[in-house]
């Protein structure tokens, strides 16, 4: 797949207009429609050009701290698309795969300065007890984030059981030292309702990338 | 092109390694449930039953909690009845939410759900949810079986919001909240998914007036004879499938990147083969008759897709048949002189199979209401285990009809 030209005076971290994102996505579908469209004689793959995302349920709000100690509140992003991931640093499992594949996204969305600008990536820890400050920042700095639109978050182990919960995020120990947790990505749209939930399982960051776009397109998603 | 660095190589060697395996989770451990629900990858503890009275209309459905640890004084004993405080609901199937915190009950006369807490402490569970405006909110009734997606359940609804006509998939949140709803042309009965392909494929049967009567008044026109395929993503039907009468229980094959898939049909002896060819579209075909009596109720599959396992509802049988060639497949073994066998339960490793034999409480023909067990054998023979059998026909509360399972 061919990224198509940002368009001139748009710069990396800006924000772009409706008409540029329709565009994108508009011609990122017709990219994937070419490669899963069965009626075009072809083996589907995980992807789909058309996402439905209904609206699931108003995202709960919630404030925590950034590895270099600022306040981040959910809320903050409205009028941006949210990727909002649960993960811990020491997890053997899908968690390294589920921060390579927001990497991935993260040079997507760059392309044409929908990254930052438009679009916020939220990497909240579930186990803020190793996971500090410090920790987060190494861990930000592997994956090369960019902390202009991608955010390692924690807080005290109290304060952020409390938001966890309202994410459903249980966590449970594991005789091995890791963690079970529900492991689920949410795309907050701009208006700050969960429009998809995906498994960190089966997550896909092209799918992804057409969520996010699919709702920075819609009529009002300027509206904050 | 830059070089990659050493970090990104072993995250690419990571990621490599990762979706060569397949999905990023246990190997497929526990089947026949939704690929994105936590899987059991130890012997089950606990059996959850979902039970109705014998006598419909008079007392209340249940959730049971059973002793299946093997290691347990009380293995085999009901520990626990958990009442939903209504009745004349008739409690048929039921699902696990992804994260394998919450089980959801669905009844199909009454349209409601029963959302039960069964992480907090599995043997106790606590009913902390009961949905019953769901006809009101969805325009959709009959429930039939609740299947997990990520933080949502998607439930197979026979008909529309007064029992009869085309139904759909109603779509809620874990905790009960609805979603959408998604209309189909038939009566949907079960749902399957496959997520490298982004594929959904539900089956169907009857309207819920039609299996709230007796058999005798069911009119064949009401059958439906489909399965539809959709774009799991856009949530959209894309293809038709057309066979045998009342499509009843489908399954995936489990393996990663699997293309085929079975059902039965109840109406036509049958099962059927699905298929996905390279042209993204899917073949159907008759693979199987299991025999004119049979009327199959459940389909299960083994682990290692080499064993399918029918229930024979009015042949008084559950069938073996090999799969390890899934264009040619043959029956394998049989448990014979089961009364009215229906829903059934693979365990995670494959070697046992629970199985009840109540369908629904229009159709039951035996008040032998019970719960029993097969052993399965390396080989894929079926032998009944002598050492296990709940018999619900004299229950504390009375006769009880035990139909779904799951296991913790």
């Amino acid at each position: 797949m061919t990224a198509p030209r940002r368009p001139a005076g748009s710069r990396a971290g800006a924000s772009t207009s409706g008409a540029t994102r329709r565009a994108w996505i508009a011609t990122l579908s017709a990219a994937v429609a070419l490669a899963t469209c069965p009626a075009l004689g072809a083996l589907p793959g995980p992807v789909s050009p058309q996402p439905n995302l209904s609206v699931i349920a108003p995202a709960p709000d919630f404030r925590l701290v950034d590895s270099d100690g600022r306040q981040v509140r959910l809320s903050d992003f409205r009028g941006r698309a949210v990727l909002l991931a649960f993960v811990f640093t020491s997890c053997p499992g899908v968690c390294p795969l589920i921060s390579h594949q927001m990497a991935g996204l993260q040079t997507a969305l760059k392309r044409d300065g929908t990254f930052g600008g438009k679009a916020v990536l939220l990497s909240v820890t579930v186990d803020p007890e190793t996971d500090t400050a410090a920790v987060l920042q190494q861990y930000a700095k592997r994956y090369r984030a960019d902390s202009s639109g991608w955010k390692f978050l924690r807080e005290s182990p109290e304060r952020i059981r409390a938001v966890l919960d309202t994410y459903k995020e249980w966590t449970r120990p594991l005789p091995a030292g890791t963690i079970d947790h529900p492991a689920r990505v949410y795309l907050v749209d701009p208006r700050g309702n969960i429009r998809e939930i995906y498994s960190l399982s089966f997550f896909n960051e092209t799918q992804a990338e057409i969520d996010v776009r699919a709702v920075l397109a819609e009529p009002d998603a300027d509206a904050r | 092109m830059r070089p990659l660095s050493k970090f990104s190589l072993r995250v690419l060697s990571f990621a490599t390694v990762a979706l060569l395996a397949g999905p990023a989770v246990e190997a497929p451990a526990e089947t026949c449930l939704s690929p994105y629900i936590k899987t059991l990858t130890e012997p089950e503890k606990i059996l959850y039953l979902w039970a109705l009275p014998g006598t419909p209309g008079e007392g209340e459905d249940f959730l049971a909690v059973i002793d299946v640890d093997l290691a347990s004084a009380s293995y085999g004993k009901v520990l626990k009845r958990v009442h939903v405080g209504s009745v004349g609901n008739e409690a048929h199937h039921m699902g696990y939410t992804d994260d394998r915190s919450r089980i959801w009950a669905a009844s199909l006369n009454s349209n409601r759900f029963f959302i039960f807490d069964v992480r907090t402490d599995p043997r106790n569970p606590k009913l902390v949810r009961v949905v019953d405006d769901v006809a009101k909110v969805s325009g959709l009734s009959g429930p039939h079986t609740p299947y997990a997606i990520p933080g949502r359940i998607l439930v197979s609804m026979a008909s529309g919001p007064d029992g009869t006509g085309p139904g759909g998939i109603a779509e809620f949140t874990n905790d009960g909240d609805f979603v959408a709803s998604h209309k189909t042309p038939d009566h949907p009965y079960e749902t399957v998914i496959k997520p490298e392909f982004n594929r959904m494929i539900t089956s169907s049967w009857v309207s819920q007036k039609t299996f709230e009567s007796k058999p005798s008044d069911w009119d064949p026109k009401d059958f439906s004879h489909t399965l539809q395929v959709w774009d799991l993503k856009s949530r959209k039907i894309i293809q038709e499938l057309e066979g045998d009468p009342i499509a009843l229980a489908a399954r995936w094959a489990l393996k990663p990147g699997a293309r085929y898939g079975y059902n039965i049909s109840s109406g036509g002896n049958s099962i059927w083969n699905f298929k996905l060819g390279d042209d993204g579209l899917f073949t159907y075909r008759k693979a199987a008759d299991v025999g004119r009596n049979c009327h199959p109720a459940d389909l299960r599959q083994s682990p290692d897709d080499k064993y399918l396992y029918v229930s024979c509802f009015a042949g008084r049988e559950i069938q073996a048949w090999d799969i390890t060639d899934p264009e040619h497949i043959r029956l394998h073994d049989t448990v014979q002189g089961v009364v009215q066998p229906n829903m059934m339960h693979v365990t995670f490793d494959g070697q046992r199979l629970y199985f009840t034999n109540s369908a629904i409480s229009t159709i039951d023909y035996s008040p032998n209401y019970s719960l029993q067990l097969i052993q399965i054998g390396p080989d894929g023979r079926l032998k009944l285990d002598p050492n296990f059998k709940i018999d619900f026909s004299k229950a504390p509360d009375g006769p009880t009809r035990p139909h779904d399972m799951l296991l913790n």
